[in-house]
Formats: C-alpha cells, structure tokens, sequence
C-alpha cells in the first residue's frame, strides 16, 4: 500500500480538481456527478481497502473544503462507499479480471444511487435538515447513470494507479 | 490472523470516520484555514485541468452551439434595447421616489452604492444554492450584504476573503426573505427549494389576495436581511389543497439565477 500511496493521492488530487473544474459546471439535468465519490468505491472495489479509505479520505475533505455543506459529509458518505465497495472487492466480486463485465458498473450504479441519500442521511446527524428538500431522486439517478458508466475506466485507472497492473479484460 | 487484520482495518476505519465526524464539528476560523490551506493544494491541478478542458470544452460548445449563439446575441441586443428605453423611463419615476424616501427616511436600493462583481464558481455540490464572485472584503463586500442581478434579488453574502466572497441565492433550501405584495399590505416568508428548482410560500392566509403574475419584492421590514423594494418573485401558480385554512404558491424568480455572469453586491448592511 505504502509505495502506491502517492500516485493515488497524485491521482485523487487530480479528480478532485477535474470535479471542481468541469464536473460542477457540466450538471447532466441539472445535478452534479460526483466522481470524488466513484473514486474511492472504484479503489474498493479492486479490494484495495486502505488506499480506498485514503483516497475518500482526501477526496472528501478537498471537495468539502470548496463546498458550504457541513464540512466532512462528503468525506463520511466516500469512506462508506470506499468500505462497503472494498467488501466486494476482496472477494473478487467487483475486480475487472474475476467477474462477469458488467457486475463493476451495476455494484459502481447502485453505489451512485444511493450516495445522495447517504449524504442526506448523514446531514441529519450534522444537524442540518434541510438537504431532502434539494430533489434527491434526480441526484440518485443521475449519479446512478453516470457511475455505471464511468465504473470500468476508473476501475482501470484504479488498478493502474495501485500498482496492480492493467486487467486482463 | 484473520481477525487481527480484521481488527486492524476496523480500527483504520473508526479512526478514519471519527476524524471526518469530528471535523463535521469544526467550524469558524478552522474551517476557513482548511479551505484555504485546501485551495492551495488544489489549485496546480486545477490549473492543469481548465488549461486543458477549456479549450476543448470552448471548441466543441462553439462548434455546436454557433447558431445558437447567433440568435442569444440577436435577442440579447432586442433586450437591451428595451431595457434601456425602460431606464429612461425609469430614471423621472426614481427621481421622485428617492425625493420621497428622503422625506420618510425610509432606505431605497436606487439610493444605495452597489459593487459589480464577477461570477467565478458556482456551488460544486448538488446540496447547496451558492455561487463564489471576484470581489471580497477589499472592495467593502460583507457577510449579510444583499446581491442583484437581472433584474431581481439573486441572495446575500454569507461568507468572504479578501479577493471574494460566497452568495447563498434565494433559491438555496436554507434560504428565507421576507415579502411584501398588494402595496405593501400584506407580507409572506419565501423559502428556496433548491439548487434546480424555484421558490416557494407556505400556509399564505386567504385573507392575502393574490394571483399568478403577481410581483412580490423584499418588506424591508426592521432588523430584516434586506432593504425594501428588491424584485424577488413573481406568483407562477396558487395551490389549494382541499379543507385547507391557507394556500401554497410556487414562485418564479425576477432574476434568472440559472444564468448568473456578473453580479451587483448593493453595499447594504442588515441592522443589527
């Protein structure tokens, strides 16, 4: 882990940056995809568990930084994705090289459809209330969409990126 | 052994977690520190992204969008011919009204100073309303102060650096001013429904005649977060839920805040 922690934060840096740069302003009807969060679940899901954490870690705490959402929520809802994603992954079930082509986008899609009511959730214990109000079925499946669709060129980049090689697939 | 690499990876992760939770926490001057230190560290990527995602991005909506633009260019030059007119017409009317407002001394926005200033991001995050402009304490912009453009109220400053500041527009859920309509007799509080979305006024009494086109502007009232008389909304459509005492409005902004390019930051602050 320790050696593929820099080109993985390198990496990170540069999503966080390519989310504030083009993602906020390119909205797919009006919603913002958050590939600070698909990141860290692509990491997971190459079973690449402490660099998964590490990566939503930075992700999370970056993107939250230019964001007036209570600081950290990003963060908790790409920890948890990253930590759910990386169970999967140790098992092989979302690896490029072990499972049928299209099981990374579906678990990429489901984790993308329901990190926005994770973050919701979560807004609750940071006392704020009022983030239901902002249409969350939109986000769901916009982020769900977007997910399944980028999952197999961030799982490659993930695998890259790790020092796990290109996949045979 | 299982359980032991188990235990240690639990431990990462309730680590990990209760830092985010704790920092969930630390507001104020922490947090400005973080997001400037956080900026920083951002800021050559982000360099190396727009200089190579702007051009492309410049290329493409160009090449695709030409015939659009063309007829946005005509129909803008129609706009401004017609708003122009509209300000010299304007110009008598407030003339009197600030002669008037004077003798009342009541404050009026043709009155109060205002900073132009450019819009330089808009909210990264599906969750909140806000946009970031180029102009910040140096230039006499402070938290609280009202923001207009297009014709309308767009928000007020919630938060500010040196060289710029946050707006939170009406349109964010946290957000709440306070209406007047029907020469001022009557008064409602508008809410935002979030970032995609309009406005909206709850349990608005019967006694309240009012009709879709209706404008609603800021009350003004004392200790309120904005001067009297700023467009805020016009009344898109009244809903009355059956055995309901009260009725819902869905409300239209006066100023488009879909399409916010620069912004005027009237130097008004709220009474204490």
């Amino acid at each position: 882990m320790t050696r593929s922690v820099v080109p993985v934060t390198i990496v990170t840096l540069f999503l966080v940056a390519l989310q504030l740069s083009v993602f906020s302003s390119l909205r797919f009807a009006g919603v913002v995809v958050m590939i600070v969060w698909l990141w860290p679940l692509c990491l997971g899901l190459v079973g690449r568990t402490g660099l998964g954490l590490w990566s939503a870690l930075v992700a999370g705490v970056f993107f939250d930084t230019h964001s007036v959402t209570p600081f950290g929520l990003s963060a908790l809802v790409a920890l948890t994705l990253a930590y759910g994603a990386s169970r999967l992954g140790k098992e092989g079930v979302g690896d490029l090289d072990s499972a049928a082509w299209w099981v990374t986008p579906v678990l990429a899609g489901v984790g993308g459809l329901f990190a926005p009511a994770l973050f919701v959730a979560a807004g609750a214990f940071a006392l704020d209330f009022s983030l239901w109000r902002n249409s969350v079925a939109p986000m769901m499946m916009v982020n769900a969409l977007a997910f399944m669709v980028l999952a197999r060129p961030v799982t490659r980049l993930a695998r890259w990126s790790s020092g796990m090689g290109r996949s045979r697939r | 052994m299982v359980s032991e690499r188990s235990r240690r990876r639990a431990w990462t992760t309730s680590v990990l977690a209760l830092t985010v939770v704790i920092l969930l926490y630390l507001t104020g001057g922490v947090l400005s520190g973080l997001r400037s230190a956080a900026n920083l560290v951002v800021a050559p990527f982000s360099f190396v992204i727009n200089a190579v995602a702007r051009p492309i991005g410049h290329t493409l909506a160009g090449a695709i969008n030409y015939s659009d633009v063309v007829a946005q260019n005509q129909k803008l030059r129609y706009q401004l011919g017609r708003a122009e007119l509209r300000a010299n017409e304007a110009w008598a009317f407030e003339r009197q009204m600030m002669q008037l407002t004077t003798n009342l001394h009541v404050p009026f926005v043709g009155a109060l100073a205002t900073v132009t200033a450019q819009v330089s991001a808009i909210s990264p995050t599906n969750f909140a309303a806000t946009i970031d402009i180029s102009k910040g304490r140096d230039d006499g912009v402070m938290a609280g102060m009202p923001v207009v453009a297009n014709g309308g109220l767009v928000g007020h400053v919630i938060d500010t650096t040196p060289h710029g500041a946050t707006v939170q527009l009406i349109s964010d859920t946290h957000s709440q001013v306070g209406v007047t309509f029907a020469k001022g007799t009557s008064d409602l509080i508008v809410g935002g429904n979030g970032v995609n979305h309009g406005l909206s006024a709850r349990s608005v009494p019967f006694s309240a005649a009012i009709t879709p086109g209706t404008r609603l502007s800021t009350d003004g009232l004392s200790g309120g977060l904005y001067p009297p008389g700023l467009p805020v909304a016009f009344v898109k459509t009244v809903t009355l839920t059956p055995g309901a005492a009260t009725y819902d409005l869905t409300l239209q902004p006066a100023a488009d805040i879909r399409h916010l390019a620069y912004v005027d930051v009237v130097l008004w602050e709220p009474a204490a």
